[in-house]
């Protein structure tokens, strides 16, 4: 920690802790040590005290024995000359001044029992609240838990203008944020600029005047601790327990306006311990490295019109957002409207004009929140039936965000723009179509909202990976060339990047046990190679299903030591099915049909299994209905492979997985394919290619039998055998 | 020759959680073995059955199941009362039917204040239903857990969309929460995390993993229960070692089977018969399933399966 802010908050905290001393050694004369003190109506006694240090104040005679306390916790002040690692003794001057501080305000209390108002509404010759009791702390804390507000902004001091006071006030509300004020600045405090400003002040709009003095910040802390011990079960006394419980709930930050005074530092060093970082208006020096707080300590400097966002920031809050804001109405029922030639207003992409969708991530600093730009002509601006290039350039940031999520999110656009009453979307990247309603055109749509769409929903369904999302839309023809260019390289990348990507490169697999609901004991394993069977999760999307829900059905396996690398066996996997499956799969191979194969839910893209008059395998598709050379339908087939079994000799795969370089390696890979249904082998014959080239049998799909040439085992041999098929003659399946 | 019956010895234990408050707690849970395998491991509290109760007189009712209460719908005080002073009620549990916003959407305050009435006319442990309505039931279920500070209600239905909010209010009034979800062990799992997360005291939520009723599903319900109970037991699944409830009269006695009169089926008997066995016949099928609490409504298929239980808990010679 700085050196200037360490030597400033022990010098403020010593100066605090002696003024509570003098206060307290006047009272005692006057009332002697068993007059009771108190905030009113609390059990919690004095909060911070009682929650950080268990002792229950209830008399002077006990604060004195507090403030001993204080002075023995109380740093030496930091003389020029050593240098010593400063947190630790700035972090304990910090607890002292906010235990002398509650003293000073109970003392308070005592000598002039009117000096705060005690109510949730400030009076008409009394605007200061005090301690919020503890109905008001149960009622408002319930807020703070179930994430209706998330924390709150601890403001000291006021703003250079009623104006700036009132802008920030209004941009906290708007995040849901309770704000705190107390403190003056040369006189002024906030709470009287809102006044003066004709903002409505007190609990119920979040704007809560706790006192005029810097010590009233206590009431801030005395809230948060007590939120601590009534939601969080902490028991008084366990301020480890206490101050974590903080940390990873309460989204606060101490906000000064104004001069940083001594005292000031000594209540924002206090602050840094629950977890709360400053954010300055003045150049006061910062305090970067991440330790106690999530992210940043002190934070300074930053103008008025950024401070808000800038807090938000740093103390690592999600922004929520309730509703999409757009003339329509939004939701899944909508999916799957089609629009006919008759309704449509207007279109793009598609083929009829340019089209591009892009997602990136960028820097924190790079990224504007909730910006949303139309480059070039809008809806409004044109015609019924013209035509408009489309480029819409989606930009994210996020502490937790990663560019191998970019492809995740941008495939979102797909459906979140389809939930839109009215539009139409089809396809993805530089394929994208969209159609546009004459009906929502009549209700106000224009294509800018395709933007607060995005951005609505990147915060609903990922807010836990990013924290900013800004979007530009162009219909401009030049610059839509310029985000399609970008794509196409980006788009390369990443296809490269997951091509790249191989069961050998990753350390981590995923599982996947959504499934169990129906089938108890069946696991997916997912590896880069092997999409789950159902075709919905491939690994990136079980890293970023991880990512957003911890505890949810995606969980990691590290794959451990590998015990046979042509089945597809590895230590981990194995343990983990192991217990997954509550002891029911004791091993499972990746990439066998005949050893060990992974179990099968019921929802499943594709089965395979042999034949063994061929001596190869057959893989059949859900939507194929007719009969296969197994003898069975697929209805049939999947009733033999479900409910989470391990049949040998039968499996669930995805079609993606029949692709890939994994697929069926211990029986000899795709090369043992003889047989697929005509429409299944033409969905994959174009992946299919790079396979078949690399086997040195381009010419393999002519290879493989199909519902045209025969139904029955018998029925497909002879073709087989005059195509020379390679199955034929590799070692027997069984 | 003796025949030695194979056992099980279980790992896990479902916890104890105390119901209601002072000296009217009734602890539920604790089981270490299968439903009523007390040859395997113990049942410390036998399965109780918490009476219904309507916030308003019930309009849809066969007379069958009205007739015990026709004195008292619509009077849900004097109708906890009576369940309590006649017919030996060891729980109530307060269907806040009429907020339904599809129904009379009675509102929040309101039903707050009935659940009061009744908290205060009785000492037995009080379960408070909403009316599964994700948005309507938070408002209700704040209002709920406010008026009644301290009384350890035992309020849901909790669920994905509105665990946060009302289990952060239930935190904050000391209440008891029922976790419910839609016949699913994964989700039932989940949820509990989540409460978990929210900090939930482990020693106040109950599950509730949604039962239909005979002839309606009840196997698929019965699966899951007993599912959630082998997973808690053999698995040592934590986060499923809670007490489970079932909530079913209201499915019931919305049944065809049970709403016919005998002279339109005259094949299916006597309807209030029938009703009554189809109640108690729901209520046998989840007590072997693991359920340690159910919502019944008929007097006389509860009396039924008190007796059915009291069997099952003779400790027979093993
Ligand atoms: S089939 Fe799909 S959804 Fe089901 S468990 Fe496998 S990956 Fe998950």
């Amino acid at each position: 920690m700085s050196k200037i802010i360490c030597s400033a908050a022990i010098r403020g905290a010593h100066k605090i802790v002696g003024t509570a001393e003098t206060k307290c050694e006047d009272a005692l004369k006057k009332w002697g040590p068993d007059q009771e003190i108190g905030f009113p109506n609390t059990t919690y006694y004095l909060p911070i005290i009682y929650g950080i240090l268990g002792i229950p104040v209830k008399t002077l005679g006990d604060a004195k024995g507090v403030l001993d306390k204080c002075k023995k916790l109380l740093p030496a002040p930091v003389s020029d000359k050593v240098w010593l690692p400063y947190l630790a003794p700035a972090l304990e001057a910090g607890m002292a001044t906010f235990f002398a501080e509650e003293i000073i305000e109970a003392i308070r209390y005592l000598e002039e029992p009117d000096f705060y108002t005690k109510g949730e509404d400030p009076l008409p010759d009394n605007i200061w609240l005090g301690a919020a009791d503890d109905v008001i702390m149960r009622k408002r804390g319930v807020e703070f838990v179930d994430g209706t507000a998330p924390g709150f902004a601890a403001i000291l001091g006021a703003a250079p203008t009623k104006e700036i006071a009132v802008k920030i006030a209004i941009e906290l509300q708007e995040k849901n944020l309770y704000v705190f004020m107390c403190s003056d600045h040369e006189g002024k405090t906030m709470s009287e600029q809102l006044i003066e400003a004709g903002v409505q002040i007190g609990w119920p709009t979040r704007l809560v005047s706790f006192g005029p003095s810097y010590t009233a910040a206590v009431f801030a802390m005395g809230f948060a601790t007590r939120a601590a011990m009534s939601f969080g079960g902490i028991k008084p006394g366990d301020f480890a327990g206490n101050l974590r419980y903080n940390k990873d709930r309460i989204f606060a930050f101490a906000m000064p306006l104004g001069t940083v005074t001594d005292e000031w530092y000594a209540n924002a060093a206090g602050a840094i311990n629950w977890g709360f970082p400053t954010i300055a208006d003045t150049p006061i020096p910062q305090v970067l490295p991440t330790g106690i707080c999530t992210y940043e300590h002190v934070v300074s400097n930053v103008p008025h019109d950024q401070i808000v966002a800038r807090a938000i920031e740093v103390r690592g809050l999600k922004v929520a957002i309730s509703k999409v804001d757009i003339p329509m109405s939004y939701g899944p029922a909508f999916e799957g409207e089609r629009i006919r030639k008759d309704d449509l207003y207007f279109e793009c992409g598609g083929g009829r004009t340019l089209g591009v969708e892009l997602t990136i991530s960028k820097d924190m600093s790079e990224v504007e929140d909730g910006k949303i730009e139309m480059i070039g002509p809008d809806l409004d601006q044109i015609k019924e039936g013209d035509k408009l290039p489309f480029a819409a350039l989606i930009e994210v940031a996020g502490r937790q965000m990663k560019p191998g999520f970019e492809p995740i999110l941008e495939r979102q656009i797909h459906h979140l723009i389809n939930y839109v009453q009215g539009i139409m979307h089809i396809g993805q990247r530089s394929i994208m179509w969209i159609r546009v309603g004459k009906a929502a055109v009549e209700k106000g749509f224009l294509l800018k909202h395709l933007g607060k769409v995005i951005h609505a929903k990147y915060h609903q369904d990922f807010g836990n990976i990013l924290d900013k999302v800004q979007i530009k839309i162009y219909t401009d023809e030049e610059r839509v060339k310029e985000v399609l260019e970008m794509a196409k390289k980006l788009y390369k990348q990443r296809d490269e990047r997951v091509e790249g990507m191989t069961d050998e490169t990753e350390e981590t697999y995923y599982s996947c046990t959504l499934c169990q609901s129906f089938a108890p004991s069946h696991v997916c394993v997912i590896t880069p190679e092997r999409t789950g069977m159902c075709g919905a999760y491939n690994w990136l999307d079980c890293e970023v299903s991880y990512e957003i829900n911890p505890t949810g059905p995606n969980q990691p396996i590290e794959k451990g030591e590998c015990i046979d690398p042509v089945l597809g066996q590895w230590k981990g996997i194995t343990d983990f099915v192991f217990k997954a499956s509550r002891q029911k799969i004791e091993q499972v191979s990746a990439y066998s049909l005949m050893n060990f194969p992974m179990t099968a839910c019921g929802c499943f893209e594709c089965v395979a299994t042999i034949l063994p008059l061929c001596n190869g395998i057959m893989i059949v598709n859900r939507n194929f209905m007719g009969m296969t050379p197994c003898g069975m339908k697929f209805t049939t087939l999947a009733g033999m492979v479900g409910g989470g079994n391990q049949t040998p000799g039968f499996l669930g795969v995805s079609k993606h997985y029949i692709c890939s370089r994994k697929f069926l390696k211990a029986e000899g890979g795709l090369k043992r394919v003889v047989w697929l249904p005509k429409m299944l082998k033409e969905e994959i014959a174009e992946r299919m290619e790079p396979i078949c080239e690399e086997m040195g049998i381009p010419n393999f799909p002519e290879m493989i039998a199909d519902d045209t040439i025969g139904t029955t085992e018998e029925e497909i041999l002879p073709f087989l055998e005059e195509k020379g098929h390679p199955a034929l003659t590799m070692d027997p399946l069984m | 020759m003796t025949i030695e019956i194979p056992k099980i010895a279980y790992a896990g234990k479902i916890k104890e959680i105390p119901l209601g408050r002072g000296e009217n707690i009734i602890t539920v849970g604790g089981e270490s073995c299968c439903p009523f395998h007390l040859f395997e491991g113990a049942m410390p509290h036998p399965p109780k059955i918490a009476m219904e109760v309507y916030d308003r007189a019930p309009e849809d009712w066969p007379d069958t199941a009205l007739e015990p209460f026709a004195d008292v719908a619509g009077d849900p005080v004097a109708w906890a009362r009576k369940c309590v002073d006649t017919y030996g009620a060891e729980m109530i549990a307060l269907q806040l039917a009429s907020t339904d916003p599809n129904a009379e959407d009675t509102p929040a305050d309101e039903a707050a204040a009935i659940t009061k009435k009744v908290s205060d006319a009785v000492e037995v442990p009080l379960f408070v239903f909403g009316s599964s309505s994700v948005d309507k039931d938070t408002e209700v279920l704040k209002a709920v857990c406010e008026a009644c500070e301290g009384k350890n209600l035992i309020i849901g239905p909790l669920a994905e969309g509105n665990y946060r909010a009302i289990g952060a209010t239930a935190i904050g009034y000391q209440h008891t929460v029922m976790a419910s979800t839609p016949i699913d062990i994964n989700l039932a799992k989940q949820l509990n995390i989540l409460l978990g997360n929210l900090n939930v005291p482990d020693d106040k939520i109950i599950i509730d993993p949604t039962t239909g009723a005979l002839g309606y599903g009840l196997e698929y319900c019965y699966s899951v229960m007993e599912r959630i109970r082998t997973a808690a037991l053999v698995q040592e699944d934590e986060r499923l070692q809670f007490p489970i409830i079932a909530n079913f009269a209201k499915e019931v006695w919305k049944t065809k089977e049970v709403r016919l009169s005998e002279m339109e089926a005259p094949l299916l008997g006597d309807q209030k018969k029938r009703g009554i066995l189809i109640e108690a016949m729901t209520a046998q099928c989840v007590l072997l399933a693991g359920a340690d609490i159910l919502v019944m409504r008929h007097p006389e298929a509860i009396n039924l399966v008190k007796e059915s239980i009291q069997d099952l808990m003779i400790r027979g010679e093993s």
